[in-house]
């Protein structure tokens, strides 16, 4: 059984002389929560409609669930969030659900189900139009839910919720991943990705340009040392054989090594009589990769 | 099965449904009877002044019929436009795609609670008239006699295809417009702008007589007109008046059903191959 879940073949869309997404290849595995992360326009939103079948790719194809894009053995096992909920507004929170579990063949228990698992019962009898943006939202990730989904698909889930219903949300999707459900999470915030995402791929400019775990991401362990004098710092640290590099940044230095290495190396700065101000981890945040990465993304999509 | 019903469910829930549905027995009944009626009791005397025959019930469909191609076919263009331009406008076609393969199943499901949709409004309207016309004959002391069952039935299913050939037209104006501000003021265009200018040019230009005879709306007219509706209470009808040229009826069938059928090949084609969102 193959195990990737979503396997992309160098899929393109262009828009006349515009190229939304360029030759991408995504390998997206069971069970693994993935984090597709890029700047507003990078092509992440056009990534997620080809692969739910709302939009043809120009070149190239994909795999979502064994088969194609949009074909019932790939559609009926996906839940999808893409943008903002699109449901009506005329209709209550429970019969936009109804509506769409008719669609989908679910039976109508499953509507009080997802109802609950978002939390949105008590309101399920008001119109949609009434409803908040974070309820709003939720109703969306419960449409999503609704056909109980191998693949979770949610695009910018957290958009326009305040600061506690996003923790909400993230926790929310953190615990559907700890299900056997595999879930790509698209997202322009690093620190959604970060809390949630095994791991994660940058995308720029329709390319993918990093791939890997959220640490991989983020580079190579170190450590951040301020201490006096420095020089004599330095070439102690430098000798030390579980230490791969030194470099001096920003007054400090920067100790390519496992950061679980750190009280040894302050106890030998110790006892060699230097006085140490400061020793802790030096990890670019995800933030900083992710700016480098796509420092050339754009606005305009 | 499934997404018909739920298909029908949006469509009952949808406040727009009820209103057009309300509007049109509301202008059926004021333009059929009301204002006939009253024109005819106030003691007029002008040709044009419809005689008390017509109101009777035995003249229910040839009475109702003519309003069917007129601001009938205006509510279904409109309730066709929002029956497929709203899932643009609120995104909710993207979220029935993502419910199950298959986009033309989603709109044929859309489609058959659409055709299904209009039967009330065949039925309300006729309903409605049969109730006033019940009314009229009890007033003026008149006989009243219904029109064969096999009558009703026939009149029924041309003004169910009158009202449904133009509510294809709105789904069509919809799907290609991904909206319905626009489709509406298209179809509306078109409806009294294009058609109209070409119905009056007809007479003088040959060619555009022969044209004129495919179109929508002398089609419509056409068949109504195999119904009883006098062809004087066509040309003397404000804005909706017109004067030919007309076909048979069974021309008229035939055309509709064609036009029907284009309409909504050309809606599910659109919404085949073009991206979604």
């Amino acid at each position: 059984m193959n195990d990737y879940v979503i396997e992309t073949h160098d899929i393109t869309k262009r828009y006349g002389d515009d190229v939304a997404v360029d030759h991408l290849n995504l390998r997206i595995r069971r069970g693994e929560v993935y984090g597709f992360l890029g700047p507003n326009g990078a092509g992440k939103t056009t990534t997620l409609r080809m692969l739910l079948g709302l939009a043809k790719p120009t070149s190239g194809g994909a795999l979502v669930l064994g088969g194609r894009p949009g074909s019932s053995e790939s559609i009926a096992r996906i839940g999808a969030l893409v943008e903002a909920p699109g449901l009506y507004p005329f209709l209550s929170g429970r019969d936009n659900l109804r509506v769409l579990a008719k669609h989908a063949g679910v039976p109508k228990q499953r509507i009080e189900v997802v109802l609950e698992e978002v939390g949105l019962l008590h309101r399920a009898k008001d119109r949609f139009a009434t409803y908040s943006q974070g309820m709003k939202q939720r109703l969306g990730v419960a449409a999503a839910l609704l056909k109980d989904p191998d693949l979770l698909i949610l695009d910018e889930p957290t958009n326009g919720l305040d600061p506690a219903g996003m923790a909400e949300m993230r926790t929310f999707i953190r615990g559907l991943g700890q299900q056997r459900r595999t879930v790509l999470l698209s997202s322009h915030l690093m620190a959604e990705v970060e809390q949630v995402c095994d791991r994660a791929g940058v995308i720029s400019r329709g390319a993918l340009v990093k791939e890997g775990t959220v640490d991989e991401l983020r580079g190579s362990d170190a450590l951040r040392v301020v201490a006096e004098p420095q020089e004599q710092a330095r070439q102690l640290i430098e000798g030390l054989a579980e230490v791969e590099a030194v470099a001096t940044i920003d007054g400090a230095l920067r100790v390519t090594t496992d950061p679980s290495g750190a009280p040894a190396i302050n106890r030998r700065l110790v006892e060699a009589g230097i006085a140490v101000s400061e020793l802790g981890p030096d990890r670019a945040s995800l933030e900083e990769v992710f700016l480098e990465l796509t420092r050339y993304g754009t606005e305009d999509e | 099965m499934g997404s018909i019903a739920a298909e029908l469910l949006v469509l009952r829930k949808r406040t727009s449904t009820w209103i057009l549905l309300g509007v049109w027995i509301l202008l059926g009944m004021m333009f059929a009877y009301l204002l006939p009626y009253l024109t005819l009791s106030g003691g007029a005397d002008a040709p044009t002044v419809t005689p008390l025959a017509a109101l009777l019930p035995e003249n229910l469909t040839g009475q109702l019929l003519g309003g069917f191609p007129f601001f009938g076919g205006v509510i279904a263009l409109m309730l066709g436009v929002l029956a497929i331009g709203s899932d643009y406008a609120w995104d909710t076609l993207k979220t029935l795609l993502m419910q199950r393969s298959g986009r033309v199943r989603v709109l044929s499901a859309k489609l058959v609670a659409l055709a299904v949709g209009l039967v009330p409004f065949v039925i309300g309207i006729f309903a409605a008239g049969a109730v006033a016309s019940y009314a009229i004959a009890g007033a003026e002391g008149a006989a009243i006699e219904w029109p064969s069952v096999w009558d009703l039935v026939r009149a029924l299913a041309a003004g169910w295809l009158v009202l449904a050939a133009w509510a294809a037209f709105g789904v069509l104006l919809a799907v290609l417009s991904r909206g319905t501000a626009l489709a509406i003021g298209m179809g509306i265009l078109y409806t009294f702008v294009i058609e109209g200018l070409l119905a009056a040019l007809a007479g003088e230009v040959s060619w555009l007589g022969s044209l004129v005879e495919y179109s929508l709306r002398a089609n419509a007219y056409s068949l109504v007109i195999a119904f009883g509706v006098p062809s004087e209470a066509l040309t003397d009808n404000g804005p909706g008046s017109f004067f030919g040229p007309f076909v048979d009826g069974g021309q008229a069938v035939l055309v509709l059903g064609a036009f029907l059928a284009v309409f909504l090949s050309l809606s599910a084609l659109v919404v085949r191959r073009r991206d979604v969102g």
